[in-house]
């Protein structure tokens, strides 16, 4: 009887029919993915979409070829700016008396004293004062951009990549301990994003386009164009597509045309012709890979005890910088190696001899203390040439040791200097494979490239196990995005549930008469109804089924009429107006029936999500992170 | 070359500059009120000039040139811009002191557009190597100071990187040095296979002056020399087998006289030689037509087959032929000649001009130091 009733609701269309739903979804075959038990589910929905794909060929080329033309444009923009950008950073530091060659050349030693302390110090104000303009008051780096292609948000801020990039420049500018790397890969990553908006693009070919920029100017700075195209593969997308490597290999490609043709500078490293190593020495390299994951570890951990600490400190925050500024210059006046990006540094450690071992581990120590200070405390800038140089510093070391203990000649001192150098770099920024061409493509040696990959081979792996991924995904979970599960994950928890909101759910006042109720649902052709009260808070979900056993029960006593509210509610669990699809996901897990109320916290009823919304939605995304990593055009 | 005879002349009688300057005022005086004036170096230097640039000009317009000379040094053109007299046209100066004048206002603004093209049409600014069109003065050669070496000095073996004039196990044998710390800090540094762009960052540190003072320190026997002629005399002599000194000396030594010498070009510290315009020059339309017609390729090339400088201009340097006389190639002696330049110096004179006196009392201290020992 009850039954009866029910299905008397639902026989004309004998399946749901919400307005929004253009096909229908067993809830079993929902539940079923809910539980990630989906391929033959998957396979429908796959020839589904290709079926809309065929037939559309030629133009899916020449939008295609749109795209890698619009890569090779992004690459000579970003390359540009990465040109003026380098450029400018020099200029400034001759100016300012950061590099030691204006140092050497002013003549007033008290007064180059009192600059060496001022530039520092003011810098670090002026980047103070300008992130007060920043909405996030930080500097947004490649962390931002990993973040936006990841949950495939894109739409990276201009105005933000900016001034982020001018906060970037005043502190490499005034010799913060800073690299020049992440600023480079945040505005190539902007520009990216920016053409891509103005171009009206999606948001798919949005993280291409950040992808090219990031490439752009990783080809650019080190006159690299495979570490350009890897990097922004390992880094940024973190996937290998067919249709994002032509794109991306165009602009970097153009990057290096234009480094080639504008940048002269020396290669960042040297190598003697005739050394090769021992093969004993290769264990050396492994273990220099097993440590430097070590240094790494004490490198992120340092910036991030910093940031912690500044944040405690009491201090207002534009003024942060500038502390950190005037510890640097005072430390600075002792040992001038700490200032700025430390080229010449990383260059003397490559040289045996140039340093003693002493000296290695002192300069060691204060780079790592002066990096996770000016970046703790608020300077702009990226942490690989830091890296670099502190890795670099990390190898000679070993390499003076090991030749002291061996007493053999230093002629492979170089091959020490690399691979500790590459053992620091590719745990902090999360790129093994990008360091090793960074080495192999700046010193076309076969012979120095095999033995950082030995140190590579270790360094990564641990250090990924003990600290993460990289610098970038440690402050993207401190900042609430954890990428460790990969893009699928981030893009369902970046998907607010809302998005799914409707409005097509019955709600029924608490006091309603159940006979009413169950005539509003049978029109709405619903099973559910939520009770919402004059003040408009959610107060519970009844089903048709309740109602209708409910109204069975009185029918013979006619004085009487029952409130819904008196039927036992629905076990239901509700969500936050900022749920995300995957919580929505995960609520699905342990209920049975047609919708999931959102409310917000005041109790406020919002809304209803439809199930099968929350399910076509998780298809959908799923389906288009399989096009973006699967398809061709 | 001239600039060698500059320094001895510096050297010996550096109180002479004064009264050579009156001098040349004076003579000035008598001259053809038309001719153009031109104060350049003497010597060899000066007979390749009026072979190559003044004859030609003077033929060409009529215009006849009167040449005096120079030991280098601004303090002349100072003062005679200072007076509002100046006697000159055109001086022939280097970069460094170009620059400087320059700064001081002593000198007449030089436009690119006032150089010719290249004879294939190529705009002068890109024929000119980088860094030759000054504000006020144009390059027109680029001498170099190099390390040359007697060939029979080490048997089966030559030097072939600047790392081998301190290599003293495989090349044995002492080595005579200019007495000054340029040159010698820059190949001292490059020893260690820096790159050339960052010689001067590096040795702006202490810890880059350390290791090229280290890595000097490795030599047992230099003889240091003042004199412009005296690297090719100690090798002619067999004094020493390695030896830094100017290339055009070298080149005289070995073509001229026969000296069983070969330079080394790796590591080769070039600087520019430039024309400029002093400020109140007497004609300086006329100077302007000679800048021009002596910075045409055709010329610049004829001066290097005189002199074995390089020619500014690329399109100069690949006619350049052989020696009028000797018929030597010039082509492989000319320190621009890509064979030579592969891993040439450009020798920072900026940052010379300003550090100048602390690298000398530094020079001076580890000098002392060494002979203490």
């Amino acid at each position: 009887m009850i039954a009866a009733g029910v299905l008397r609701c639902f026989r004309p269309s004998n399946a749901f029919q919400v307005p929004h739903r253009r096909f229908p979804m067993p809830t079993r075959i929902a539940r079923r993915l809910a539980r990630r038990d989906a391929p033959a589910y998957t396979l429908r929905m796959k020839s589904l979409f290709a079926a809309t794909h065929s037939g559309r060929a030629p133009l899916a080329v020449v939008r295609f070829l749109g795209l890698v033309l619009l890569g090779a444009v992004i690459g000579a923009v970003a390359a540009l700016v990465a040109v003026g950008f380098v450029a400018a950073v020099l200029w400034l530091n001759d100016l300012l008396l950061i590099s030691p060659r204006s140092r050497m050349m002013f003549d007033h030693p008290g007064l180059l004293l009192v600059i060496t302390v001022a530039v520092p110090t003011l810098g670090g104000l002026a980047v103070g004062v300008v992130h007060l303009t920043i909405p996030e008051r930080r500097p947004h780096t490649p962390a931002d951009a990993i973040a936006a292609v990841q949950t495939r948000r894109g739409r990276l801020p201009a105005r933000a990549g900016g001034l982020s990039a001018l906060s970037a420049l005043i502190s490499l500018g005034s010799g913060a301990s800073v690299g020049q790397y992440g600023p480079l890969v945040h505005l190539g990553a902007t520009l990216g994003s920016l053409s891509a908006r103005l171009l009206r693009l999606g948001r798919s070919e949005d993280n291409v386009t950040i992808a090219c920029g990031v490439a752009a100017a990783i080809a650019t700075a080190f006159n690299a164009p495979l570490a350009g195209i890897v990097f922004a593969h390992e880094v940024m997308l973190r996937h290998y597509a067919l249709r994002a490597f032509a794109p991306v290999a165009a602009a970097a490609l153009v990057g290096h045309v234009i480094a080639a043709n504008v940048l002269q500078r020396g290669a960042l490293f040297h190598v003697a012709d005739t050394a090769v190593p021992r093969p004993w020495e290769f264990i050396a390299f492994l273990a220099i890979g097993g440590l430097g994951a070590l240094v790494a570890g004490a490198y992120m951990g340092t910036l991030l005890g910093v940031t912690r600490l500044a944040r405690r400190l009491p201090l207002a925050a534009p003024l942060r910088p500038a502390l950190a500024g005037a510890l640097l210059g005072l430390t600075a006046l002792w040992v001038p190696d700490i200032l700025g990006m430390g080229q010449e540094t990383l260059r003397f450690a490559t040289i045996a001899g140039a340093f003693g071992s002493g000296e290695l581990l002192l300069v060691l120590v204060l780079k790592i203390a002066a990096t996770g200070l000016c970046l703790g405390m608020g300077f702009g800038g990226g942490v690989f040439s830091p890296a670099l140089v502190i890795g670099t510093l990390f190898g000679a070391l070993c390499g003076t040791l090991v030749g002291q203990l061996s007493g053999a000649p230093q002629e492979t001192f170089v091959f020490y200097a690399v691979c500790g150098m590459v053992a620091v770099t590719a745990p902090v920024i999360g790129a093994p494979l990008t360091s090793l061409l960074i080495v192999f493509e700046l010193t076309g040696s076969y012979a120095l490239t095999t033995a950082a990959l030995a140190s590579v081979t270790l360094a990564s792996p641990i250090a990924a196990q003990l600290f993460g991924r990289s610098l970038f995904d440690i402050q993207l979970v401190e900042r609430g995005l954890d990428l460790s599960a990969g893009r699928g994950r981030a893009v369902l928890r970046g998907t607010p549930v809302t998005e799914q909101l409707s409005h097509e759910g019955v709600t029924l006042r608490p006091q309603t008469p159940v006979a009413e109720a169950v005539t509003a649902l049978c029109r709405a052709r619903h099973g559910e109804g939520y009770l919402v009260d004059e003040a408009g808070r959610y107060r519970g979900c009844v089903s048709l089924a309740d109602l209708e056993a409910a109204r069975e029960a009185t029918q013979g006593d006619t004085g009487k009429v029952q409130r819904v509210d008196r039927i036992a509610p629905l076990a239901r669990r509700v969500l936050g107006p900022d749920a995300s699809l995957w919580d929505a996901m995960a609520a699905l897990e342990d209920v049975t029936g047609e919708a999931l109320p959102v409310v917000d916290a005041e109790g406020a009823f919002l809304g209803v999500v439809f199930e099968s919304s929350i399910t076509r939605a998780y298809l959908a995304h799923g389906d288009e992170l399989r096009r973006e990593e699967h398809g061709t055009g | 070359m001239a600039r060698d005879e500059r320094e001895l002349a510096r050297g010996r009688w550096p109180a002479c500059l004064l009264g050579l300057a009156l001098a040349l005022l004076s003579v000035g005086g008598a001259a053809d009120e038309d001719a153009l004036v031109v104060l350049s170096w003497g010597g060899a230097y000066e007979r390749a000039q009026r072979a190559a640039l003044f004859a030609p000009y003077t033929a060409a317009t009529g215009r006849p040139v009167t040449v005096r000379q120079y030991d280098g040094g601004l303090a002349a053109l100072r003062g005679a811009v200072a007076d509002g007299e100046v006697p000159w046209d055109l001086i022939d100066m280097t970069r460094s002191e170009a620059m400087a004048a320059c700064a001081e206002g002593l000198l007449e603004p030089l436009s690119p557009k006032l150089l010719a093209l290249a004879p294939d049409g190529t705009p002068a600014e890109a024929d000119f190597l980088p860094g030759a069109i000054g504000r006020c003065a144009i390059t027109h050669s680029i001498f170099a100071t190099v390390v040359a070496y007697r060939t029979d000095a080490f048997p089966g073996r030559r030097p072939t990187r600047i790392g081998d004039l301190f290599d003293q196990r495989r090349f044995p044998g002492p080595r005579a040095l200019q007495d000054t710390p340029a040159v010698n800090l820059e190949w001292a540094l490059l020893s260690y296979r820096v790159p050339r762009e960052e010689l001067y960052r590096l040795l702006s540190t202490r810890r880059g002056l350390d290791l090229a003072w280290e890595r000097l320190d490795t030599l047992d026997e230099i003889r240091w020399w003042q004199a412009g002629d005296t690297p090719s005399r100690l090798l002619a002599e067999g004094e020493v087998v390695m030896a830094s000194g100017y290339n055009g000396r070298f080149f005289d030594a070995m073509v001229h006289r026969g000296v069983p010498i070969e330079i080394l070009w790796d590591g080769q510290v070039q600087e520019h030689e430039t024309w400029a315009i002093p400020r109140g020059a007497p004609h300086p339309e006329a100077a302007r037509e000679f800048l021009r017609f002596a910075t045409t390729a055709e010329r610049l090339a004829d001066l290097a087959r005189h002199i074995p400088y390089g020619p500014a201009r690329r399109s100069a340097a690949v006619r350049v032929t052989t020696h009028p006389e000797s018929g030597v190639d010039m082509r492989l002696h000319i320190p621009t000649h890509p064979l030579n330049a592969e891993r040439a110096v450009t020798k920072d004179e900026t940052w010379y001009a300003r550090t100048r006196s602390r690298i000398q009392a530094l020079f001076r201290d580890w000098l002392e130091a060494r002979e203490a020992q």
